[in-house]
């Protein structure tokens, strides 16, 4: 990878440390045992090889890795893990991990993994987010939160000192940053919202604005139950903001280029996005001046971000299981974090890693390694139906901010009210619902 | 005969493996709750169908794709009859034509989605910059809701078109002569001569070229996977089509016997408006003889 700031070489000698760490107290693993790794990350192939290769010369166990888009790769993992005929170390979202963990295919971890997960090598809310009933499973990789990405060029342009604090700010520094021809036709946002396509993406990037303005998707009812969390005000006013960027003060088009690569050619001022921006800034437009700062606050209220982990999990039907839990620990060294993030642009998900020297070479990337003091997380909840909800809801939602009628109050109340409705239908399918 | 029926077996067991199993145990799995991956497979009855009759994206997936399908295999058909006739008449470049209308075809449908994306985008798009040149402002094709479905189309009948148009092109070329030398001679004018005689023999093509292009069209899935995909796409309600929301279902949800349900629907479908298009013609065969 010519883009990266680690050489294959440099993975190498980190992971080598950390395969000399291993050895001192993990279970030696046979000469003859290969273990199979798949990635959902084709862009964490590298790293993956690199330190499949420092594992190879650190314990002779070979390593092979295939990866797939995400899709995919959940696809080939739900047919393949059941029937035993799967890796031995996957990784994927803990959407999906939950539900191999309910069919047993992925079973509580060894007390070594168990002893790393609760070490104080990653932060509460995600040793949180693998543990299931007491129990911990699989060990997170990445740590994904989402900050806001600002084209410093532009706000210089526009006499804006800095990057908003919050999202009424915003809105206003969009319209002076937003440019139109002489035929009226935007030739750069103001900011890049998701308002096209489909996928569970567009909720996603809805609840960017939704759970700072004091709404979420479901809310947990303390029995294990859940119910739609979003036909309040909190959710009429993100969507309200939605609206507003498209048809009233118009700093966003559905026609005009959208996310990273605009962001990346200089197509939008403000994006919100997570960390692998950086990366595709660096490969592709490297003299880009740009700043990321913290995801802006509903008026007074707190600074609150997306968290969403993935996780390294083992496979229960692997014939090489302590080789894998081994090659899983060793994937989450202090190094090889280092070099996860060196490589990939995705932040590792293990808080005791000494990032001074990236933040030294990268500064963007404190806002993703060290958030800003209050910020507050939102995790994504453990629970299969998730995806359906997010999705559903992402389904509706582009519609809604192209159409004129949800500038009447309403009929905006009338469409959150019936996509909320749909949630709570969607987890009372799934034995889900409880208020 | 025995040795041409056991020849035929390793096929049939092939094909009873690969196609007859799948559609049955796709059929068996419409009524259970499954999601590909717990051993847990509950039986549900009919639940899932009842579920469909009330599934917003279902009914819309439903409707997309009814329209898209009607409006695919009515246009195709009716711009590729005439290019045929046209075709068929000896020319130089008819071979040539032939060639060039025929390429989408055997073009395989990821790349053409992708360039058919980038044809319709919206910024740097080829057709826009056509309507550009003579003053005519961009259009949304992909993002406006109200398009999408219909730039979809279009791409649909340019797939389609050099199919259908070679054969009806063999079918005409196969009226005999004679027929036409004698309509000619008792002074018939072409579009007596196509009305009259081509259009009645070529009934067996147009049926087959209707029915194929049918069941094509209402299992069109790649397109719209491409066309979606990513934030500069068209919005997925637009153009929600059934097979999209059967691997929606059952690959992201992981709704197996869902996404069953919808399968055996769509496959009813299909059959149905098969089964019409062979009655019609059988009606033609009565009233001949």
């Amino acid at each position: 990878m010519s883009n990266t700031t680690i050489g294959r070489r440099g993975a190498l000698q980190l992971a080598a440390g950390a395969g000399a760490a291993a050895m001192a107290g993990g279970p030696a693993a046979a000469a003859d045992v290969t273990l199979a790794v798949w990635t959902g990350y084709p862009e964490l192939e590298p790293w993956y090889k690199a330190i499949g290769e420092a594992y190879t010369k650190a314990k002779g166990t070979k390593v092979t890795v295939f990866s797939t888009s995400l899709r995919e790769h959940e696809q080939k993992l739900a047919a393949a893990v059941p029937t035993g005929t799967g890796p031995d170390v996957f990784d994927v979202g803990q959407i999906l991990g939950i539900t191999f963990i309910e069919a047993g295919l992925v079973k509580p971890n060894p007390a070594s993994v168990d002893g790393l997960l609760k070490s104080g090598a990653y932060r509460k809310s995600s040793v949180e987010q693998f543990t299931t009933e007491g129990k911990t499973y699989g060990l997170p990789m990445l740590f994904s939160t989402p900050a806001m990405f600002w084209n410093k060029t532009m706000f210089k342009e526009a006499g804006l000192a800095g990057p908003p604090n919050t999202f009424q700010e915003k809105m206003a520094f969009a319209k002076k940053l937003t440019k139109f021809d002489a035929s009226g036709k935007m030739i750069r946002s103001g900011m890049s919202l998701r308002l096209s396509g489909q996928g569970s993406g567009i909720a996603e990037k809805f609840r960017f604005i939704l759970e700072p303005a004091g709404g979420t998707l479901i809310v947990p009812n303390g029995k294990g139950k859940f119910h739609q969390g979003y036909d309040n005000d909190a959710g009429r006013n993100a969507l309200k903001y939605y609206v507003d960027a498209v048809q009233v003060e118009k700093v966003d088009d559905p026609k005009v280029q959208h996310d990273s690569a605009a962001f990346v050619a200089a197509n939008t001022a403000m994006l919100m996005r997570e960390a692998w921006v950086i990366g595709e800034i660096k490969k592709q437009n490297p003299t880009l001046d740009y700043g990321v700062a913290p995801m802006p606050a509903w008026g007074s209220g707190p600074h609150k971000t997306l968290l969403q982990h993935n996780g390294l999990w083992v496979n229960a039907k692997s014939k090489n299981i302590d080789a894998a839990y081994d090659f899983m620990v060793f994937l989450s060294s202090k190094e090889a974090s280092v070099a996860l993030t060196q490589m990939s642009g995705w932040v590792a998900a293990r808080s005791d890693v000494d990032w001074s020297p990236l933040l030294k070479e990268i500064p963007q990337y404190k806002e993703f390694v060290a958030p800003a003091e209050g910020m507050q997380f939102y995790p994504e909840p453990v629970m299969a139906a998730w995806n359906e909800i997010e999705t559903r809801l992402a389904d509706r939602l582009p519609g809604a901010y192209a159409d004129p009628a949800m500038q009447d109050p309403a009929k905006l109340a009338a469409f959150i009210k019936t996509a909320a409705a749909q949630t709570d239908q969607i987890l009372k399918q799934n034995d889900l619902y409880g208020t | 005969m025995l040795f041409c029926y056991v020849a035929l077996l390793p096929i049939v067991a092939l094909f009873l493996y690969v196609r007859i199993i799948p559609i049955g145990f796709s059929f068996l799995l419409s009524f259970y709750k499954w999601n590909l991956i717990s051993p847990r497979r509950p039986f549900v009855g009919f639940d899932n169908y009842l579920g469909l009759l009330d599934d917003e994206n279902f009914i819309l997936a439903l409707k997309n794709t009814t329209i898209y399908s009607f409006s695919t295999v009515l246009l195709s058909t009716a711009i590729a009859l005439p290019l045929a006739v046209f075709l068929s008449r000896k020319s130089r470049l008819s071979a040539f034509y032939q060639t060039v209308y025929f390429l989408p075809v055997i073009t395989p449908m990821v790349p053409v989605s992708i360039a058919w994306k980038w044809i319709y985008d919206y910024n740097y798009g080829i057709l826009n910059y056509g309507f550009s040149l003579v003053g005519l402002p961009s259009v949304p094709w992909l993002t406006d809701p109200d398009i999408a479905l219909w730039a979809l189309v279009v791409m649909g009948v340019w797939k389609v078109l050099g199919y259908n148009m070679v054969l009806f092109l063999v079918g005409i070329r196969n009226i005999p002569l004679e027929y036409m030398e004698a309509a000619s001679l008792d002074g018939a004018s072409d579009w007596q001569r196509f009305w009259r005689i081509t259009l009645p023999l070529l009934r067996p093509i147009l049926l087959y070229v209707l029915v194929t292009s049918t069941i094509a069209a209402y299992n069109v899935f790649t397109q719209v996977y491409v066309m979606t995909l990513g934030s500069q796409s068209a919005p997925g309600q637009a153009v929600r089509m059934l097979v999209f929301d059967i691997y929606t279902n059952g690959f992201q949800f992981f709704r197996m016997g869902y996404a069953s349900a919808e399968a055996v629907i769509l496959t009813l479908i299909v059959l149905g408006l098969t089964v019409v298009q062979f009655s019609l013609v059988r009606e033609d065969k009565v009233k001949e003889g």
